[in-house]
């Protein structure tokens, strides 16, 4: 007798429709599966054997096939517990084909035949909006975020006596319609209050301008001088996410088995800071079979923290420059390719030379070639794409005993939403987004800023991508001062400021 | 007596406030008479030292019990001339403010041998650190530490007087601004330490803001105050010669600590070294110059030469773009973060980045990654 079950599986961060089919006939007693299952998807039929005989079920003394097709594409995970214990049930007569019909399943089993929750519930539930799913009931707040039916069963004997009709479906109170009101999960650290940071103006305008606008931020500063403390902020600045966007976080991190049971969607952008031993798998997603997203997949929608980016291998750092440009990930392997979504904001800190303490001439113990190996270490195409790039410099005691506590993050959280609501009113999302060809309308310039400008063309103090970039950046300097319409020379001496560059690295002379 | 004597202080106090008041109009309509008269007289149109009226009218709109109440509620002590309070060694000054006003207890400077540690707003490391420690041991050693409260320096000096703990001498700040306007706004904090451990004396009336010239008016009275004035670090032509300078008419002995040659911070400390002044390293040296001041007071040796203080006019932007100049005076002739600079002028960055691309344009300042520099 044949049984065909509906489940799916999880491939980068789409769940990929799979059907279990289960075929059992005389021959010698047995178990074989095939249809390209990984090593976690073959151990199931002992998970499955166990289950049986544990929840008192009948375990068929013939031979059973499992095949899970599409049978060309590698399956993954433990996921399929379920479907195939289902399939067995149907095939061997214990259950009615009719009492399982419109119904998927996407569980893992325990020996003593408890359903278990998978990763990626969500993107699994997605995939598999047609019909009514079966998940544990630890993954059924996750599975309702896709909005489709859901049920939940605890264990195999339990799902039995459901399925046949002898127990309800315990149906949990309705849950409130998914999206229109995220509750409220945050991903990633909490971020501190703004008002912890003393002093350190130009770095709070950098920081400022980095979440109204989306400019990738690179703090240079010497050890100890609240690089960290500052990038850690930056996410308490960025709005909540809007409900695309939060559906899309979610799903990543549900992918990525990183999503806290019963916290609803995503609403907080999230914030992740991988250590500088990071591998370039790990940064950018992939993995042989699963294709799992990488930090910067889950950065998605937030802040992607790059502590001490001098200490990243060069080949991790340049693997980001793709992404950057395009907001997605592509990750090829041999067995087909995964696209990932990654808008992220990158936050990068680093010390200005090996000792640290480079930043004024003569503070710095450094030879000039040690720096500039040090500075070399950044790629030109990779530091061309931060468009903020201040030192933060110690704090001097005197100020420090002195200064009372800085602006909080709330007002300045403020002045950020309302630049990105006139961002939202050319378009886009924030300004870094602007096009160049539109940037005549969108940031246009009195004489004098264009004259000054020119005259940074001119010198090579600017390339021509720069120019963009510095007027995208004054724009958002300008809305978050309040002054909207043509840019004038104040706002575009600012963001060549803040944009320091290359040079900011070496401490060499501008002119 | 005490209604007659605070009735005094009330005039004095509302005279101190009138618009367009400046310390030497103060000293010539009370000179020979006692404020409350003179308030009188003003009021009246009938003041000897007023012949043109610019005060009658505005003296008639204010009520002098209304200014005392406000400096009470201030907690803002007026002293005068010769009545209890008043430091002794203002008294026979030339340059002596006619009013002085006092948060804390100007009293710490009875009996006490007092230094003024004076320097530079942008002062190194280096200087930071040996005010600090002249600072804390001056104050072990029960000697007042008189000062600006300005940034830098006098800062340093400050902190570091207190550092001393309870048992020091207290430190005594004089400043330009009005008692309730802390300026510069960073020093806020050290400004009430100082207050509510020494005291913190003014000339000015309560509410008046920082403007150029009160400041070296300002250094006449630190000077006026000390024993020995310590010039820790200073630019060429900075401000904390103009202490020196005013010391040096006094005869009070002025002390500077030698620096490195190459140091911008330390190029008005070493000439005033070339000119004769005493070096000294620490505060044993300083102790050692204030025990010869008071032992000889009075009969005052050479005094240092001034030659070196008549300051030519510094270079630098036209006056009359008042942004530039504040920016252009905020950098140091050594590299200044632009950070620094947004510290000292207060203006938003997108002006201050305006001004200083206007500067590097005009060949004022050097522009380094992320400093700037006078040229």
């Amino acid at each position: 007798m044949i049984a065909s079950i509906p489940s799916a599986v999880l491939l980068g961060v789409d769940g990929r429709p799979v059907s279990v089919e289960v075929h059992v006939s005389n021959g010698l007693p047995g178990l074989t599966m095939v249809g390209l299952p990984d090593a976690a998807v073959r151990e199931s039929r002992d998970r499955v054997r166990a289950a049986f005989v544990s929840s008192g079920l009948p375990w068929p003394r013939r031979r059973i096939t499992v095949n899970l097709a599409p049978s060309g594409m590698r399956k993954a995970g433990a996921g399929l517990d379920l479907p195939v214990a289902v399939g067995v049930l149907v095939a061997s007569g214990v259950l009615d084909a009719a009492a399982v019909a419109g119904l998927a399943f996407v569980g893992e089993l325990g020996l003593d035949g408890s359903v278990r929750g998978v990763p990626g519930t969500l993107v699994l539930a997605d995939a598999l909006a047609c019909h009514r799913l079966v998940v544990a009931g630890s993954s059924l707040d996750e599975a309702r975020l896709a909005g489709g039916p859901c049920v939940s069963a605890p264990t195999l004997s339990e799902l039995v006596a459901r399925c046949t009709g002898r127990r309800p479906w315990t149906e949990p109170p309705a849950p409130p319609p998914p999206g229109d009101e995220p509750s409220g999960g945050a991903v990633g650290v909490q971020a501190g209050d703004l008002a912890e940071v003393l002093g350190q103006p130009v770095a709070r305008r950098a920081l400022e301008a980095a979440a109204a606008g989306g400019h990738h931020l690179l703090l240079v500063g010497p050890p100890g001088a609240g690089k960290t403390l500052l990038a850690n902020r930056l996410v308490g600045l960025l709005p909540d996410l809007d409900i695309p966007m939060s559906r899309d976080v979610t799903r990543v991190h549900s992918a990525a088995g990183e999503l806290a049971s019963g916290a609803g969607l995503v609403s907080r952008p999230p914030f992740r800071a991988p250590h500088h031993g990071v591998s370039a798998v790990a940064l950018i997603g992939g993995g042989s079979t699963a294709m799992r997203p990488g930090e910067i997949g889950l950065a998605h929608g937030g802040v992607l923290f790059l502590d001490e980016l001098g200490e990243f291998p060069a080949t991790v750092l340049d693997a980001l420059r793709q992404p950057l440009e395009d907001g997605i990930v592509r990750v090829s392997r041999s067995r087909g390719s995964i696209t990932y979504p990654a808008q992220f904001l990158l936050v990068a800190a680093m010390n200005p030379c090996p000792c640290g303490d480079a930043g004024v001439p003569g503070d710095c113990r450094c030879s000039a070639a040690a720096r500039a190996r040090y500075a070399r270490r950044l790629s030109g195409p990779l530091l061309d794409r931060f468009d903020l790039a201040v030192r933060v410099e110690r704090p001097d005691p005197t100020s420090l005993l002195a200064a009372g506590a800085g602006e909080a993050t709330a007002p300045v959280a403020a002045r950020v939403l309302a630049a990105r609501r006139r961002a939202a009113e050319r378009g886009v999302v924030a300004n870094s987004q602007l096009a160049s060809r539109t940037l005549d309308q969108s940031a246009p310039m009195d004489a004098d800023a264009r004259e000054l400008l020119e005259r940074q063309l001119r010198t090579g103090g600017l390339s021509a991508r720069g120019l963009h970039r510095v007027r995208r950046l004054a724009r958002t300097l300008a809305d978050l001062d309040g002054a909207g319409g043509t840019l004038t020379r104040p706002h575009v001496t600012e963001a060549l400021f803040l944009r320091g560059g290359r040079s900011l690295l070496l401490g060499e002379e501008v002119r | 007596m005490s209604g007659a004597r605070s009735r005094d202080e009330a005039c004095a106090a509302a005279l101190l406030g009138l618009r367009g008041m400046t310390p030497v109009r103060l000293a010539r309509l009370l000179d020979g008479m006692g404020p409350s008269v003179a308030w009188a007289a003003i009021g009246a149109g009938a003041h000897p030292a007023d012949p043109t009226r610019r005060f009658a009218a505005e003296a008639r709109r204010v009520d002098p019990d209304d200014v005392a109440r406000r400096y009470a509620q201030a907690d803002v002590a007026v002293l005068l001339p010769g009545r209890t309070g008043y430091p002794a060694a203002l008294a026979g000054d030339p340059g002596a403010p006619a009013v002085l006003c006092a948060s804390g207890d100007p009293s710490v400077l009875e009996a006490r041998p007092a230094v003024a540690v004076v320097g530079t707003r942008s002062a190194t490391p280096y200087g930071a650190k040996v005010a600090a420690e002249l600072g804390r041991r001056l104050a072990a050693a029960d000697v007042v530490v008189v000062s600006g409260l300005a940034l830098g320096i006098d800062a340093a000096a400050h902190w570091g007087a207190l550092a001393a703990g309870p048992d020091a001498a207290p430190p005594v700040g004089v400043v330009g601004t009005g008692l309730d306007v802390p300026y510069p706004r960073q020093n806020r904090a050290l400004w009430a330490r100082v207050a509510a451990a020494g005291a913190v004396l003014s000339e000015a009336a309560l509410g008046t803001e920082a403007r150029p010239l009160v400041f070296p008016a300002r250094n006449r009275i630190i000077a006026a105050l000390a024993d020995v004035v310590v010039v820790v670090e200073s630019h060429r032509a900075g401000g904390s010669l103009y202490t020196a300078e005013a010391a040096a008419r006094r005869s009070i002995p002025v002390c500077a600590v030698p620096g490195s040659v190459f140091s911008a911070a330390s190029a008005g400390t070493n000439e005033l070294l070339v000119e004769g002044c005493v070096p000294v390293r620490d505060a044993d040296d300083v102790l050692t110059a204030v025990a010869l001041a008071r032992q000889g007071r009075g009969k005052s040796g050479p005094a240092p030469s001034t030659a070196v203080l008549h300051r030519r006019p510094p270079d630098g932007p036209d006056p009359v773009d008042r942004v530039q100049r504040s920016v252009w005076e905020a950098v140091d002739d050594t590299p200044t973060t632009v950070e620094t600079v947004l510290l000292r002028t207060d203006l938003s960055l997108a002006a201050l980045t305006a001004a200083g691309q206007e500067l590097v344009d005009r060949g004022l300042l050097k522009a380094g990654a992320g400093w700037w520099s006078r040229a």
